[in-house]
């Protein structure tokens, strides 16, 4: 019975399917394939299966969030052509700014702040607002002038980036060219300053910062400073630099330092060029390679960070952190100890424009942003210790978090 | 036999009228029926009148001629008497109709059903059925029962029946026709208005300025003797103040460009914006305002031939370096093509920081104000603006011009990467018209086609490119405190004499009659030297040149190979943006 039902169904096809319907048929695959040589068709919306649209970004594509469930704990912070975002382990996303062209959310480790910058032509402003993105308060403001210095034109604006909270939730990282114009009087040349270092201020008196790390002259300065988690006297940073034997070379190393040497040095350290500049600072990564972007595990005993592999890869390292050497900066044999973990970094990750990495307030995953189908996004990758082997790798795929396109150069904050 | 074969297909199409006359001919012949007179009368009447009118252009009427062939005009002809035709014996195909079985079968007039649609007309009326009409198509006709000869059924069918792979075959090159013509009305339509507006934009010469054109008698843009070609890079904020408060535009970049065609040398040089110079018939100016001088008298528009007319003349008369063609760009269009394209997406290698970033893009009215740049570094996207920025600051690394030029090609990367998707063909019309009022310039589009083809292939390495900065010139200030750039003649006229091959003709007449330092207050001289702006009358493009030029830059980049499709021409005007806007001729490595 069945067999006839078959004989009867090839027979209607044989119906259906007649030979001049094969010109159609040629027609239909010359029409579609020429579609696809136009790339007509297509849309700007997201397709990523299993996604729910939140927004559409300024490029005209639909930013949409992962809806597995429970993907990961806590909360994650980024921006959306610079509007502050947060969602949940229930991919629950919530847009907490809209207008402030904010950058570099960071949450206090109290839970009611959120520190981050906002924009402007010519400058930009340090201020903090609860988390629920009312209350915002101006910390430190970069707005100024330009004026005329004899044949100089200068300027009293500032820009201040890329705030990071202390432990105790009283203090805060973050970094300026405030003091730019301090290089007139103590070079005597008359070119600023522009390379952002790094300070600290008190909450409770943010108009006196103090220096904590400084940049050399002419490749940016220093950028990803945050206190080390267990070790309060302890930042690591990205440091921006020309070599010192050429001044043509790049050489982009993670610096650690212990906050405390330029307060009590008085003096002693100094910005400059990169063959004058002196400052406590300690290399952790070798200058052959360009690493950038540390970011401290929960408990402060590694660093994940990025290195440039080749042009657009970029990977994602783990290491662990050198004890014990910022209290003797600029000592031969302590400069070297401090490379050794280096050597044994784990690579976790490579792709094009890997990014940005945080880790998850557990220490069991890593939030990156990844570049895919020509947008950048939030994806998670769950991390594996070995206590044996102390090496560090990836358990299973990465998972996509956010689709459409978030803001790449904006860091996000993962907290509890 | 022969009638039964594959071959015994219908004649094509060009073997319908080998002896069709030209298309004035056609107006002359009345074809009998009403539906081939109508037929031909817009196939051709239709394309012969707008091509008359320049309306229409050549490339889209290339297909109607082959309509008779297929249309009802074709089995129409067929029952025509010889005397019929105008030109006196009938066209070849009747002759063979009359042979013995040149054609499947001949059918009477109401036999044969009527073409319902003109490309296939011809398997309709062999075969019958299609057509769903009762009085003109009778079912037995299928078979042939209905009316000739009676023949066996399956040599009958046999010998109506077309291949199916023929079938196949002509609809596909239907199809492709179909594409042709509708590529070529694409092109004509889509990009013709813009493309107009950007070439042969012809400025006439200011009084007493030699024109370097008239010795080369129409030689081609790359043989015959050299070539200076001055690239004019301005934005388009109005910031330059006119005596009358009126305000008009400057030109911050100043580059010529030299081509040896003989040796295939070529040299670039910058002219510092701030050069304190005379321009001819306004006393001392600095040169961007040379562009702005000349554009008040024709009425202060972003582009202005005013302003190209004063600044071409202010370097032939002040250096000899006679200029044979312009091209001006508007800093803008570089910007709205990265946002048409969605912007690029790079990986900043260091913190950018700049606090003299020229503040001459957007909304600033001040022409000399600055800006501050920080743009982070690690990979991000960058709309149209930002990019801009990252290309053009000059002050964000040790290394100068290299540095620079590193975050140039990684722009210029990024944008290569966004023009080889094949989404793009969808943007470019939009891409054209972005360049459309921001790209200006008195070569012909087959001209830039050559040239950018020409610099595309040359080792940028081995330009001769001479930037007049320090030794060349020094800073300073004027009384009233203005910054700007004093030319060092004796370092300049040996450069420019060697690089342009002037000889002693090299000059450097930097010294003005009427000094004038005054931004605001700039008044022309009495007897100004200048041709009268408002009075330069502007060639526009003949409108059939350029859709030939479309079509013949899109067939010719296509069959040049290499990794570039140069659709229409637009990514040579691209080239030309890039050119001037990176001041570097590593922009063309796209």
């Amino acid at each position: 019975m069945r067999k006839k039902q078959t004989s009867k169904n090839i027979s209607k096809l044989s119906l259906i399917w007649k030979p001049r319907n094969s010109s159609l048929l040629l027609l239909l695959l010359l029409a579609f394939g020429l579609q696809g040589c136009f790339g007509i068709g297509g849309s700007n919306t997201s397709n990523t299966p299993g996604t729910k649209p939140i927004t559409t970004n300024a490029n005209g594509q639909q930013v949409g969030v992962n809806q597995t469930q429970n993907l990961f704990k806590g909360k994650i912070y980024f921006t959306i052509d610079h509007n502050l975002w947060v969602i949940d382990p229930s991919n629950n996303a919530r847009e907490i700014t809209h207008g402030g062209n904010l950058y570099d959310p960071a949450i206090s480790p109290d839970g009611k702040w959120i520190a981050c910058i906002a924009r402007y032509k010519d400058y930009s402003n340090l201020i903090y607002l609860s988390t629920t993105g009312n209350s915002a308060h101006l910390l430190r403001s970069g707005n100024g002038k330009y004026y005329q210095d004899g044949p100089y034109v200068k300027s009293t604006y500032y820009w201040y980036a890329q705030p990071a909270w202390s432990a105790d939730s009283t203090h805060l990282l973050f970094l300026s060219d405030f003091e730019k114009e301090d290089w007139y009087a103590a070079t005597g040349e008359n070119a600023p300053l522009l390379d952002l270092q790094v300070f600290s201020i008190s909450l409770n008196n943010p108009s006196k910062p103090q220096d904590v790390a400084y940049a050399s002259f002419g490749d940016g300065g220093d950028r990803d400073p945050s206190y080390r988690p267990g070790h309060p006297n302890e930042i690591v940073y990205t440091h921006y630099a020309y070599d010192a034997a050429t001044q043509t070379q790049q050489v982009i190393q993670i610096f650690l330092e212990d906050v405390t040497q330029i307060a009590d040095h008085p003096g002693l350290y100094h910005p400059g060029s990169p063959s004058s500049a002196f400052d406590p600072g300690i290399a952790i990564t070798s200058p052959k390679d360009e690493d950038l972007q540390p970011a401290f595990s929960p408990d402060g005993n590694a660093i994940a960070f990025v290195k440039r592999e080749a042009s657009g890869t970029m990977g994602i390292y783990i290491m662990h952190v050198p004890e014990n050497v910022t209290a003797t900066p600029n000592d031969p044999k302590t400069e070297q100890e401090a490379l050794i973990p280096y050597k044994t970094a784990s690579h976790i990750l490579s792709g094009q424009y890997v990014s940005q990495p945080v880790w998850s307030p557990d220490g069991k995953q890593l939030a990156y942003i990844s570049y895919d189908n020509s947008t950048f996004d939030l994806w998670l990758a769950n991390i594996n210790y070995n206590a044996k082997t102390g090496a560090y790798s990836m358990q299973g795929s990465p998972v996509q978090l956010t689709s459409g396109g978030i803001d790449a150069d904006s860091r996000p904050f993962w907290t509890t | 036999m022969a009638g039964n074969a594959p071959s015994a297909a219908p004649p094509s199409p060009s073997g319908q009228f080998p002896d069709t006359p030209a298309r004035g001919l056609l107006s002359g012949w009345n074809p009998p029926q009403e539906q081939a007179a109508s037929h031909l009368q817009h196939a051709n009447g239709s394309a012969l009148a707008e091509l008359a009118t320049n309306k229409q252009p050549a490339v889209q009427a290339q297909p109607a001629p082959i309509s008779p062939a297929h249309g009802p005009g074709w089995y129409q002809n067929l029952q025509q008497p010889a005397s019929s035709w105008p030109w006196g014996a009938p066209p070849r195909s009747q002759q063979q109709l009359s042979s013995p079985a040149p054609f499947p079968v001949q059918q009477s007039p109401a036999q044969r059903p009527p073409a319902p649609a003109a490309s296939l007309a011809p398997f309709y009326s062999s075969q019958g059925p299609a057509p769903q009409s009762s009085t003109a198509a009778p079912a037995g006709s299928r078979n042939g029962s209905a009316g000739g000869p009676p023949r066996g059924k399956k040599k009958q069918r046999k010998k109506r029946r077309f291949p199916m792979w023929a079938r196949v075959l002509v609809a596909v090159f239907g199809v492709i026709l179909l594409l042709v013509g509708g590529a070529a009305g694409y092109l004509y339509f889509t990009f013709s208005p813009s493309v107009n507006n950007i070439v042969g934009q012809q400025v006439q010469r200011a009084r007493g300025e030699e024109d370097p054109n008239a010795s080369r008698n129409g030689a081609d843009i790359l043989s015959g003797p050299r070539i200076n070609i001055l690239l004019l890079g301005s934005d388009t904020d109005e910031k330059f103040t006119n005596a009358d408060g009126s305000h008009s535009y400057l030109a911050q970049t100043d580059i010529v460009v030299t081509i040896d065609p003989a040796t295939k040398s070529v040299g670039m040089l910058s002219i510092p914006r701030d050069f304190y110079i005379n321009v001819p018939g306004y006393g001392m100016h600095k040169l961007d305002e040379a562009y702005a001088l000349g554009g008040v008298a024709s009425g202060n528009a972003d582009y202005s031939p005013g302003g190209v007319a004063l600044s071409r003349y202010t370097i032939e008369q002040d250096f000899g370096i006679p200029i044979n063609y312009y091209a001006w760009i508007g800093l803008t269009g570089f910007v709205q093509v990265i946002n048409t394209v969605g912007g690029v997406d790079v990986d900043v290698t260091h913190p950018i920081t700049d606090d003299n970033y020229p503040d001459d893009v957007g909304n600033s009215k001040d022409p000399y104000g600055y800006m501050r740049l920080y743009i982070p570094p690690g990979p991000q996207h960058l709309d149209g603006i930002t990019a801009l920025e990252y290309v053009r600051s000059r002050h964000a690394d040790l290394v100068g011009d290299f540095g620079r030029s590193a975050r140039q090609q990684q722009v210029l990367s990024a944008l290569k990467t966004k023009l080889n998707n094949p989404d793009i063909i969808g943007k470019l019309p939009t891409i054209a018209n972005d360049l459309n009022g921001y790209v200006k310039t008195d070569m012909q589009l087959s001209d830039v086609f050559k040239l950018m083809n020409f610099a595309r292939s040359i080792n940028p390495n081995s330009i001769n490119k001479v930037i007049l900065d320090a030794p060349y010139s020094s800073t300073g200030t004027l009384p009233g405190g203005e910054s700007v750039v004093f030319p060092n003649c004796a370092k300049i006229v040996p450069v420019i004499s060697k690089m342009f091959d002037l000889g002693s003709k090299a000059a450097c007449n930097i010294q003005g009659s009427t000094g004038n330092t005054s931004v605001a207050g700039v008044s022309p001289a009495s007897s100004p030297q200048v041709a009268p702006v408002a009075e330069i009358p502007q060639v526009s493009s003949d409108s059939l040149q350029t859709a030939s030029q479309l079509a013949s830059m899109s067939m010719m980049s296509l069959f040049a190979g290499g990794d570039q499709y140069d659709f229409s021409g637009i990514h040579s005007l691209l080239d030309l943006l890039l050119l001037t806007v990176f001041e570097a001729p590593q922009a063309l490595q796209v």
